[in-house]
């Protein structure tokens, strides 16, 4: 059976900056960093790091108080992401018909952990006897699924993944493949987290892997590539895309803004968290030969990096292995130098700067990068300034996730 | 403090609801209270006026405002 193009319709996404989406990818382009410092008083302690807070994000005026009252953050910033995707992709919130061909696929990593230690505070520490009607409900991690599927009248498939800082590239990788097969004509897509909990912060302390840093240095934490980076720094957020099979697309008059042209997976199967290289280059294979692109054909590489040691370099090592001759040519960057890492909302986060960078032709900048470490070298950089010289082609987005998953999403440019 | 202003507080501040349409005549289901809302509605309760939770089969044929009020009223009794 033929395999079906998929079309990306619609995109949405809560910008740390505050403002809409094109205001998001120009601070990109100019090197605009929106993490800052995240202090946190807890009568168990106090806490204070670099994080990516959406501080200005307001679920009641966005979503009304009832349904934003029967939500965790991380589907409050989800159901808001959604509904700006489904919009952007000229549908309207109020005439929804069902549609068993139209479906749902997100992601997320630590669901309604929020809710869960609100509620454990409650139990243990103020020794309620019970709990809130609505924690598993708040809690569980298709929440955010069930609301924009409930609100959207999205009646196929609807499932969530929890791959660690992989999920939501899984979602999309997954639902492209419904599209592909003919299972599905449109698919909502994307991820979101809310793991700015006290807990959940100590538990990720406590792996010594993020980024030091005060009021004056937070913006600059997060320096993957870089020399002297120091490890990564967390954030909440949502975003969403509206994926649909091509024709289904054109028929209707939607507004395309590039193809997702290819997905590939696989599991280092070695190690929880030390990343591998080998991994790391069968899925980008998989996504390049999904997406029928040859090493010549890309453009640009939206790099996980998060700016741990290990990372960073393992990816570029992949990448060096995948591109051959072409990797020093091959233009590079990590946005998450600017929004963090968002877990399992960072996959969509930078799909949608992928896509963005092909449909506008400007590839934004790994920011902070003053000096390259050398084991990170054998790439085209992209420092200081967004490089808009030339049309883009295709374009990749890396997911490599704890647990040793990676998810590599292949764009094309429409 | 009163059953049915903790009701219209809660159901206004949560939801939305405008306090005016909340009397004890009114019907549960006319407000759109479905069984989560319902449970949260007695789960503020116990958390505001220090009440037991009410057994399933005392708030199972409950139909109105004034039917939980009722209840809630005789679950602050129990406690005096």
């Amino acid at each position: 059976m033929a395999q079906c193009r998929v079309a990306v319709t619609g995109l949405g996404l809560i910008n740390p900056f505050s403002g809409d989406l094109e205001n998001f990818f120009s601070r990109l382009l100019n090197s605009e960093s929106a993490i800052r410092l995240l202090t946190l008083d807890d009568p168990a302690g106090s806490l204070s790091l670099p994080a990516l807070q959406c501080q200005d994000f307001n679920p009641v005026h966005l979503l009304g108080k009832p349904l934003s009252h029967t939500m965790d953050r991380f589907s409050q910033l989800g159901a808001a992401a959604a509904f700006s995707a489904w919009r952007d992709a000229g549908f309207s919130l109020d005439n929804n018909a069902e549609r068993v061909d139209y479906g749902l696929s997100w992601g997320t990593g630590v669901g309604g952990v929020t809710t869960f230690e609100h509620g454990y505070k409650n139990l243990y520490r103020s020794n309620q006897r019970s709990a809130s009607p609505l924690t598993v409900v708040l809690a569980m991690n298709n929440a955010a699924a069930a609301h924009i599927a409930i609100k959207l009248g999205l009646a196929g498939s609807c499932l969530t993944y929890s791959v660690a800082c992989a999920s939501s590239t899984a979602a999309i990788g997954e639902a492209f493949h419904s599209i592909r097969s003919g299972r599905a004509s449109l698919m909502v897509v994307g991820g979101s987290e809310a793991p700015l909990a006290y807990g959940v912060l100590r538990a990720w302390e406590a792996m010594r892997v993020l980024a030091p840093g005060d009021a004056d240095t937070a913006h600059a934490a997060c320096r993957p590539f870089s020399k002297d980076r120091a490890g990564l720094v967390l954030g909440e957020g949502a975003g969403a895309m509206v994926i649909e099979e091509w024709d289904h697309a054109v028929t209707r008059g939607a507004h395309i803004y590039a193809e997702l042209a290819g997905y590939g997976t696989s599991c280092d199967h070695t190690h929880l968290v030390r990343p591998n290289t080998e991994g790391e280059i069968k899925a980008i294979q998989q996504a390049l030969a999904v997406g029928n692109l040859g090493a010549d054909g890309i453009d640009y590489v939206n790099a996980h990096a998060t700016a741990t040691p290990e990372g960073d370099v393992a990816e570029i090592t992949a990448l060096k292995a995948v591109f051959g001759d072409h990797a020093a040519t091959l233009p590079v960057s990590s946005t998450k130098s600017m929004h963090g890492h968002l877990l399992g909302a960072t996959g969509v986060i930078e799909a949608i700067i992928t896509v963005m960078a092909l449909h506008k032709g400007a590839i934004p900048p790994t920011a902070h990068l003053d000096t390259v470490d050398p084991a990170c070298e054998g790439v085209h950089h992209i420092i200081g300034k967004p490089l808009m010289d030339k049309p883009l082609r295709a374009a990749l987005s890396n997911s490599f996730a704890f647990g040793g998953v990676n998810a590599v999403l292949a764009f094309r440019s429409a | 403090m009163d059953a049915l202003l903790i009701i219209r507080q809660f159901l206004s501040e949560q939801y939305g609801i405008a306090p005016e349409t909340i009397t004890p005549e009114t019907p549960l289901d006319k407000l759109g209270i479905d069984s989560l809302m319902f449970f949260e509605l007695v789960f503020e309760f116990e958390g505001k006026l220090g009440v037991r939770s009410p057994k399933n089969e005392e708030i199972a044929d409950l139909k109105t405002i004034g039917e939980l009020i009722a209840l809630i009223d005789n679950l602050r009794l129990e406690k005096t």
